[in-house]
């Protein structure tokens, strides 16, 4: 019967045997650097070339035997040994000398595709186009299954609404460049308003359609502005450099290209703001206005015009009352020393009367300009009591019209009252449903949250009395 | 002012907060007469109505697009 061994014992036997085959230590590899990790016992990496790769290890008491600190598709000749670790049975090439032997491929054909393309003129920023403020389609090239498509999905929501649709492209492997610029095309004839080219991260190799110069043509060649949108934190790729605006991954695409809802909300209120700000102070210089001109009508100053006239007569008046009296006593001193004995009392009579006489149309005189004045102060005042009165009314309509419009305004807001916790239901057309007499049983609702609509069903109803 | 109302209907959201914008600044920079600060803020206040409505109305549309023979196909689109 034939022995039955543990893992343990097979990986075992393995390492031994990997230990005891001279092929597979002390050799020399060549190949390049994928996939670079740096922990602090040492740098794990894949070394690859056209058609193989092998894990590989190179722990820090090798490192230190090297003066040059290994990078992401450098090309090398590595000396070490296969090494078995028996826990996970799994076996990598452990390196204790790491030589450059030049720059990987790759990176060659990168840079030489960089500097044409550069030339050309494929990356001047003369050629980038604005992206469109409130774009209503966005087109976005990348793989139906990842989470590329995902995340631009969820990152829209709570955003600028605009509808997203997908062009399904191969984004790694061979034909990727080519389905990338198919979904560009595409694109271009939906009419979309910005497209996104992406995929998430990866190694340089996943990455590497959007080094390739079709597709880098395509963007650039794109009648709509493109994200690019590959989610590598540190490396560019050649469609970043084409591309009318890069974005670290496909969540900062979507918030790259749409506002966010919050935001254009507490825009829109201060916009608000302003303009109610504006209306009140453009009425209220209209009202200084209607003040000035009131002060310059000439109301007031003939006002005052009129009350010097009064006072010029008042003068006049005493003026001439002092002079009348003053002759009378003159008169009367003058009969007194003619003739006393002449009728005195006759003479006195007559004088008395006389002045008497003055003394009534003095009173009329008095009593006629005074009236006069009373007159025409009040019709003044009538006149400068209409236009003020009109006027008044006129801005106080305005001040509450624009009051109860502002305050309708808000009210109206649904979102208003959403948020503050209440729900609002709709029938299936939309009309807001306010009365149970509006809804029968099996009616289809729909009830809208404060983020969202669910729809519902009537089972049963039940009128208050 | 109902004819303003029409074509404020077909404006798109970014030529509406664009013409409040301008409008906004009109009034704020003063010396016009009463009849036409009033004109303004009306317009003003049907052109935020239409953003308002804009952003609280619109539904978005997550399709997915493929071309066969020349011609473009869509199909509504869910994220499994």
């Amino acid at each position: 019967m034939p022995e039955t061994i543990t893992v343990t014992e097979l990986n075992t036997r393995v390492k031994e045997l990997f230990l005891k085959t001279p092929a597979i230590n002390d050799v020399w590899v060549s190949g390049e650097i994928s996939g670079l990790r740096k922990y602090p016992s040492g740098y794990y990496f894949v070394l690859k070339d056209a058609t193989s790769e092998i894990h590989a290890v190179m722990f820090n008491s090798a490192r230190m035997r090297i003066d040059f600190e290994p990078q992401e598709n450098m090309k090398v000749r590595a000396f070490g040994s296969i090494g078995m670790y028996v826990p996970r049975g799994t076996y990598q090439f452990i390196v204790e000398v790491m030589q450059k032997s030049g720059l990987g491929d790759r990176y060659i054909a990168f840079e030489a595709l960089k500097k044409k393309l550069g030339e050309e003129g494929l990356f001047d920023e003369s050629h980038k186009r604005k992206l469109p403020p409130y774009p209503k389609k966005i087109g976005v090239v990348t793989s139906q299954s990842g989470a590329v498509i995902h995340d631009i999905i969820m990152t829209s929501a709570s955003r600028y609404t605009a509808d997203i649709i997908l062009a399904p492209a191969k984004v790694q492997g061979d034909g990727a460049a080519e389905s990338i610029v198919d979904g560009i095309r595409i694109l271009n004839k939906a009419d979309v308003d910005v497209i996104i080219v992406g995929r998430g991260g990866g190694s340089i190799e996943d990455l590497w359609a959007f080094n390739e110069e079709i597709v880098a043509r395509a963007i650039y060649n794109s009648r709509v502005p493109v994200v690019s949108a590959v989610g590598h934190e540190t490396d560019f790729t050649i469609a970043d450099f084409v591309a009318d605006a890069r974005a670290p991954t496909p969540t900062g695409a979507a918030a790259l290209i749409l506002r966010d809802k919050a935001e254009i909300d507490a825009e829109m209120d201060a916009l608000s703001t302003r303009l109610q700000r504006a209306m009140q102070s453009q009425m209220r210089s209209e009202r200084h206005a209607f003040e000035i001109l009131d002060s310059k009508l000439d109301l007031r100053s003939a006002m005052e015009g009129l009350d010097m006239h009064a006072m010029h007569l008042d003068d006049l008046m005493r003026t001439a009352e002092h002079r009348i009296s003053s002759m009378l006593s003159d008169m009367k001193g003058r009969y007194n020393a003619v003739d006393l004995g002449l009728r005195p009392s006759r003479a006195l009579e007559d004088m008395e009367a006389l002045g008497e006489r003055v003394e009534v149309s003095l009173e009329r005189i008095r009593v006629r300009t005074s009236s006069t004045l009373e007159n025409r102060r009040a019709i003044l005042e009538g006149i400068q009591d209409r236009p003020d009165r009109a006027i008044s009314k006129g801005l106080q309509d305005l001040d509450s019209r624009m009051a109860a419009d502002s305050k309708m305004l808000d009210g109206l807001n649904p979102l208003n009252v959403l948020n503050r916790g209440y729900s609002m239901i709709t029938s299936e057309d939309g009309k807001v449903l306010t009365s149970i007499d509006d809804i029968e049983v099996d009616d289809s609702v729909r009830i809208h949250m404060r983020d969202g609509t669910a729809d519902a069903e009537i089972r049963k109803k039940e009128k208050r009395t | 002012m109902s004819g303003y109302e029409e074509e404020v209907e077909q404006m798109s959201f970014e030529e509406s907060i664009k013409t409040l914008e301008e409008l906004v600044k009109e009034l704020e920079a003063g010396g016009l007469d009463l009849d036409k600060s009033i004109e303004i803020y009306e317009k003003a206040v049907i052109l935020r109505n239409h953003c308002r409505k804009i952003l609280d109305e619109s539904e978005r549309k997550i399709q997915k697009i493929m071309e066969s023979s020349g011609q473009l196909k869509t199909e509504d689109f869910e994220v499994d």
